[in-house]
């Protein structure tokens, strides 16, 4: 995909509660990544942004309550349920129609304000079938992380080190919810929700509004000194039902190849200079390691082992924490976007890897046990 | 502007209450019904989008996870999106600008609700937050009925004259559901009946509103190569238009309205319509309650200013008139809500290609849809013509 | 033919919701308590707004003057709910109107009382688009916009 659309400003207020209202939360984002690009409200061209109702305080229509925070009045805009990547897309894709030049691309959830995650995640699963044994995600991704561990003998300690590593990195991060230094023991004592997951392998539940502005090729070059391009996207959902699926062997791959392509990226373990990956189970950035071809089947395991991964590792994963860290459910996509961007542009403060960043990958999932995957490229 | 594209063909249910079959066997029939109607495959589909009311309508939410079998979506690229009672029209432009931006070539679009499933007007009351409106806003009908005495006020139409006006269109369009093979509310009505039916918020009365439906709707948007390759008679789409306004229902003109309007405007500009009333041929207005139907031919501009009674009254409007509105019987007759803008959609494509059946108006070559969303927030436009 | 209908399911879903205040509704929560109805006013375009907004959502700036606004005011629309559904927030039968508060630029919604409710055709006599109405305070005010009890006609 040559260079069309790039990303060139963005903004977050992520982290621990804010005793800010959810509207005018809105608005400080949206307010703050329009100034850091120099661009007014006028200026825009469509918004695109992405909220989910369940997770939303209980207010349904959830882009009818915040429309003009973020920048929308009596513009064309439009809304992506569930996962702001999806926003993204769909922003790129209005401005690569020729019809817009700039996009505001804004994911919105407020988690202090709602149910636990699995409250929440309950609402997915069918009344007839699924509900009634109680399906959640975190339900969802226990079986997932048994039937993985069996498999392919990955132990409970390599699922750990992902947590260790995660909240380590997000000591750097000033938008971390959950951050700590912890062991690889403190992870496995912490209290059994589901076995095999303990609670420190489980997400938060995190504020997150994230925001971004995208710009075609024409007006990226006005508007930012560093415009980071969108090399290429893709997505793909799985089958519905849990037991009809191979939890093993999900969408993940069909996501990232579709991404891969449209970058024309044959092999991603050399090309990925750094990843931001959405791993609300511990466990769980070990099997992306594998779907987005860091390693082979299986090896996740290994690969963390060796360090590849680490913050000085070949493919530094989730320096800012990841998911891990924080929570903001729907936001969480975008957010690794937005990561991802300030590390290609050598703006992560603390959290910047030291080796230089020329091509990044962002990874956004939801559903149960991962049914629906999103990949985005970001480079130079 | 982007890749041409266009509509190639259009699935519906029976709508209407539909408890013989689960929510995502509704979906499915009528994604098999565009499958077969067009002769494809799910393996043609580049990716799908799908959108719906909020997870409270039917207490299920990510619906597009759920329906991911029922819409043969596995295995392919996912958009979901909802703008409330927009979102048919939301879902048609999320597919016209993926096929647009040149990311897909065939994108199917799925729109569907099961309201019997739920209770609407509790859901909708949700729309509004807790601080401020929640408490005020007593569902739909209330916040239309506000709109429609704006309205009235504002041109001192005489209420006895509004009154007919809003029992004509309902005569008209409960008379024309019975040539749509898909509508829900199949009933004759006479203007008597209509305004002295059952009062629901003043001066809105049953047979002015829409009824709860269950049904879906499934349509499939090409690229020009496609269209070409398939050799199926398309429907370009030639405008597309949105707007939304504040979410405070206080804090803009719903009478000279403003997000209607430019929704409209913006799709006119891009189809090159310069005189809405006498260039389309017909047009599929969102028109779940009569009084709010005329505004909006006010605000599309197919008339002055507070002159539509008049007009409805003369049948301008009517199915022989100069610009047929709602021939499908409209949302009046049919209300499935994530699906109804879809379906103004898709009546609008029947209407160009000749597939319109027994409510086809002659000859129709340019033909506009519409949807609106929120309390009175929203306003989405899409004209398709014959020709690009 | 009539399609068969199958058996049903029935279930209720509850889920618990915290919503922050935050700093601007707060403060005009606390208004409400002190019988105070705030607006605030953009900057740029002059317009008064009410319920107060931290920003102006046409400038999209920050709307930082505070106004105690007029608790008279003009009824713009108005009506008449007296159906039920599951879960309604407030007990028909209720009028929901649209009311323009002397010297503010949007209309504010809130509910019509102070006579009797229960006889549509007796209420039509009463209200009309257009009329004088005038804020009615709660004696019991938690900082809730039902410390409004209704606007009563002038």
């Amino acid at each position: 995909m040559a260079k069309q659309v790039a990303i060139v400003a963005v903004a977050q207020n992520a982290g621990a509660e804010s005793k800010d209202n959810f509207y005018d939360q809105a608005y400080a984002v949206t307010k703050e990544v329009l100034d850091k690009a120099g661009l007014t409200r006028d200026e825009i061209g469509t918004v695109v942004s992405a909220s989910s109702d369940v997770f939303h305080g209980g207010i349904s229509c959830a882009n009818s309550y915040y429309w003009e925070t973020t920048g929308a009045f009596l513009k064309n805009a439009s809304r992506q349920d569930g996962e702001s990547l999806f926003a993204l897309f769909y922003g790129a894709m209005r401005i690569m129609s020729g019809h817009y030049d700039t996009a505001l691309i804004i994911g919105l959830c407020k988690g202090s304000e709602n149910p636990p995650n699995d409250t929440c995640t309950l609402m997915y699963a069918d009344p007839f079938y699924q509900r009634g044994v109680g399906l959640t995600e975190t339900m969802a991704a226990a079986f997932q992380m048994r039937l993985y561990m069996e498999r392919y003998g990955i132990t409970e300690e390599q699922c750990a080190k992902v947590a260790v590593k995660n909240l380590g990195n997000g000591l750097r991060n000033p938008y971390a919810h959950k951050k700590g230094r912890y062991t690889v023991d403190d992870i496995l004592r912490s209290e059994r929700l589901i076995d095999p997951l303990t609670a420190l392998q489980v997400a938060p539940k995190s504020e997150g509004m994230v925001a971004l502005i995208l710009a075609s090729a024409k007006k990226a070059k006005e508007i930012a000194a560093k415009p980071v391009w969108i090399k290429g996207f893709g997505s793909s959902l799985d089958s519905y039902y849990l037991g009809d699926r191979d939890l093993l062997n999900g969408q993940l791959k069909n996501a990232a190849d579709r991404a891969y392509k449209m970058a024309g990226i044959t092999d991603p373990e050399k090309k990925i200079d750094v990843a931001e990956i959405t791993e609300p189970y511990a466990f769980q950035e070990l099997m992306w390691y594998e779907g987005l071809g860091f390693c082979g089947e299986g090896e996740g395991g290994r690969l963390i082992d060796s360090g590849f991964t680490e913050m000085n590792g070949q493919i530094p994963v989730n320096p800012s924490g990841g998911v891990l860290a924080n929570n903001p459910y729907v936001s969480r996509g975008l957010q690794r976007v937005v990561e991802a961007v300030l590390q290609i542009r050598g703006e992560a403060g603390e959290r910047q890897v030291s080796k230089t960043v020329k091509m990044a990958l962002a990874h956004g999932t939801h559903g149960y046990a991962g049914q629906c995957h999103a990949v985005a490229i970001l480079g130079r | 502007m982007g890749r041409p594209v266009a509509i190639i063909g259009v699935g519906q249910t029976k709508h209407g209450r539909r408890m013989d079959v689960s929510y995502p066997d509704l979906v499915r029939e009528a994604v098999m019904a565009v499958f077969n109607e067009t002769g494809l495959t799910p393996d043609d589909i580049d990716g799908v989008v799908s959108g719906t009311m909020p997870s409270m309508m039917e207490g299920i939410a990510l619906t597009h996870f759920y329906f991911a079998d029922a819409m043969q979506a596995a295995g392919k690229p996912i958009m979901k999106t909802e703008t409330c009672g927009s979102t048919g029209v939301s879902i048609a432009h999320t597919a016209y600008y993926w096929v647009a931006s040149g990311m897909a070539d065939l994108v199917l679009a799925v729109g569907h609700e099961k309201m019997n499933e739920g209770n609407s007007q509790a859901t909708m009351t949700t729309v509004a937050e807790p601080f401020y409106q929640r408490y005020f806003i007593s569902g739909a009908p209330g916040v239309f009925s506000m709109q429609s005495q704006m309205w009235m006020d504002r041109y001192a139409i005489p209420e006895e004259k509004i009154r007919d006006a809003a029992a004509f269109i309902s005569v008209t369009h409960h008379d024309s559901a019975f040539d749509n093979p898909y509508a829900h509310i199949k009933m004759r009505v006479t203007m008597d009946e209509v305004k002295n039916a059952r009062i629901i918020t003043y001066p809105v009365r049953l047979l002015d509103v829409c009824p709860n439906s269950d049904g879906a709707c499934a349509v499939i948007f090409a690229s020009k190569d496609m269209v070409k390759k398939l050799g199926r008679k398309p429907a370009w789409i030639r405008g597309v238009g949105y707007r939304g306004e504040e979410y405070f229902f206080g804090d803009s003109d719903k009478v000279v309205w403003e997000s209607a309007i430019q929704a409209a405007k913006q799709a006119y500009d891009q189809a090159g319509i310069k005189n809405p009333r006498k260039e389309l041929d017909v047009a599929e207005v969102y028109n779940p309650f009569t009084f709010q139907e005329m505004l909006f031919y006010e605000c599309f501009g197919f008339c002055e200013p507070g002159e539509s009674p008049d007009l409805v009254l003369k049948g301008t409007f009517s199915r022989k008139g100069e610009l047929p509105c709602d021939p499908s019987g409209g949302t009046l007759c049919t209300n499935p809500i994530g699906a109804t803008g879809l379906i103004r959609v898709a009546e609008a494509a029947l209407q160009v290609t000749g597939k319109a059946g027994d409510h086809q108006v002659p000859k129709a070559k340019l033909a506009l849809s519409h949807a609106m969303g929120g309390v009175d927030q929203f306003n989405g436009i899409m004209i398709l013509g014959s020709k690009l | 033919m009539e399609a068969k209908e199958y058996k049903t399911i029935k279930t209720e879903i509850r889920l618990p919701y915290e919503l922050a205040y935050g700093a601007t509704w707060t403060r005009f929560f606390e208004g409400l308590k002190n019988k105070t109805i705030f607006g605030t006013k953009c900057t740029k375009c002059d317009r008064v707004l009410v319920p107060a907004r931290s920003f102006c959502p046409r400038c999209f700036v920050d709307a930082e003057e505070w106004v105690a606004v007029s608790q008279v005011g003009t009824l713009i629309a108005w009506c008449y709910t007296n159906y039920k559904y599951f879960g309604m927030p407030t007990e028909p039968p209720f009028i929901g109107s649209l009311i323009r508060l002397n010297g503010t630029d949007v209309n504010f919604l809130h509910l019509m009382g102070g006579f009797d409710l229960n006889n549509f055709d007796e209420v039509k006599k009463i209200v009309k688009s257009g009329m004088k109405v005038e804020a009615v305070w709660s004696d019991d005010r938690k900082g809730h916009i039902m410390d409004i009890k209704y606007f009563r006609p002038l």
